[in-house]
């Protein structure tokens, strides 16, 4: 081979030829369809994703890319919700006053609880609309029947997620609003009273209820949906190859 | 009773053979053109489709306060009561009939109905036109729940009367 004919290898392909750039990528050639595979499965990021996907898995008209979107709005949400726990406190005495000197005096308090609003009601309509287009596309079918029951638990989740949060602010649009919604536990025949009781800490929405909600706001329910969500995305990936059902009957 | 001269085929005595598929079922391989890798042409499309929607909710957020109103008092309840818009449904129906409909077996039929549907829907099928019952059913209750969901969040006002979002808005976000 003449020097002519040979490639000046990128700056990035040179850090992964080093000793260091060995150790973290473990596969250091890109050059063949095998060793950018190889380098796939030795990365942790990419872990997330098959190797190769059918051509037209990738098209917008596909997916509307809503998985996608529904995750990007839950990192979104962790992101700006940290954020805001530094300010906040749970309690009567100091949740609105705490909302009041975010939107007033804290650097970017106002901005970032914009964000983290809307990012929860868009959160909870890219839910639901990932959930429509997998239905129309018949994506549940064999053999992701399990995935798609995943898929509503997280759905239920997102629900509650945003549920618990309306009540933080603790104005009167929170207020009222977890006492209507929260009243609907309380028609479950027999134990209606006691579920309510439960979910409120008390008989009416007051100071337990506000640290129930903010407990499973901050801590049950975004760990429980990062941990369905690894399980969800692992499934997707191990069933990206696998046998679809039929696109057509058998002439 | 055994063939006088059985076939033998490399030294193995055939006994019979079976119609039907493989015990292992048929796995269909894809053809290797029908493949792309994910890096780059999966992976740059999810790029696009998230910073798309990172950026929408940036600029939302530059033009659109999130909403404070006074602070919460229990002794004074707001007229209309309004729950989440996600909940609008529900309330829409809780207004209309028993609180144990509409409370309770509603809301539970149709997670359990979510949940089974994988398990009662065995067509195999993916196109719309070989699955007609299905996508009947389910785009019935979706124009319907968002029909209820529109309806509970835009047009009930005071005691969950009835009115025209243009004349006097409720909806709450």
């Amino acid at each position: 081979m003449t020097m002519a004919t040979e490639e000046k290898p990128r700056v990035v392909d040179r850090a992964r030829q080093t000793t260091v750039g060995r150790s973290i990528f473990r596969s250091p050639s890109r050059s063949t369809p095998r060793d950018r595979a190889a380098s796939h499965w030795s990365s942790f990021l990419l872990h997330l994703y098959p190797v190769k996907v059918r051509r037209k898995e990738i098209t917008f008209r596909y997916s509307w890319y809503l998985g996608v979107i529904s995750a990007v709005l839950f990192a979104s949400l962790v992101a700006s919700g940290i954020y805001l726990m530094f300010f906040y406190v749970p309690s009567p005495a100091s949740a609105y006053a705490d909302i009041q000197s975010l939107q007033t005096e804290v650097t970017f308090g106002q901005y970032i609880r914009n964000v983290h609003r809307w990012s929860a009601h868009l959160m909870v309509f890219a839910v639901a609309a990932h959930m429509a287009k997998v239905f129309y596309r018949g994506a549940y079918k064999p053999p992701r029947e399990f995935n798609w029951v995943i898929g509503v638990v997280l759905l239920v989740l997102t629900l509650l997620m945003s549920f618990t949060g309306y009540l933080l602010p603790w104005d009167q649009l929170a207020y009222w609003a977890v006492t209507v919604g929260s009243e609907m536990a309380g028609y479950v025949p027999f134990v209606g009273e006691q579920v309510r009781e439960l979910l409120l800490g008390g008989p009416t929405v007051g100071e337990g209820t506000l640290l129930r909600f903010y407990v499973l706001h901050v801590a049950v329910l975004p760990v429980s949906i990062v941990v369905l969500l690894m399980f969800h995305i692992w499934r997707w990936r191990k069933d990206a190859m696998l046998d679809l059902p039929k696109e057509e009957p058998d002439a | 009773m055994p063939d006088e001269t059985p076939v033998a085929i490399d030294g193995r005595r055939v006994l019979g053979v079976v119609p039907g598929k493989p015990v292992a079922g048929e796995r269909k391989e894809p053809a290797d053109d029908d493949l792309v890798m994910t890096w780059p042409h999966l992976l740059v499309r999810h790029a696009v489709a998230a910073m798309s929607v990172l950026l929408l909710v940036l600029v939302i957020s530059v033009f659109v306060d999130a909403p404070l109103r006074e602070i919460a008092d229990p002794t004074n309840t707001p007229n209309p009561e309004k729950a989440p818009w996600y909940f609008a449904a529900l309330q829409e129906l809780l207004s209309r009939f028993h609180p144990l409909i509409a409370g309770v077996l509603v809301p539970g039929a149709i997670i359990l109905g979510l949940v089974a549907l994988p398990y009662v829907d065995r067509n195999p099928y993916l196109q719309a036109r070989h699955r007609k019952v299905a996508i009947t059913v389910w785009t019935v209750f979706m124009v319907v729940w968002i029909l209820l969901t529109i309806i509970g969040f835009a047009f009930r006002g005071p005691n969950w009367g009835w009115v025209w979002p243009w004349d006097e808005w409720h909806g709450e976000l």
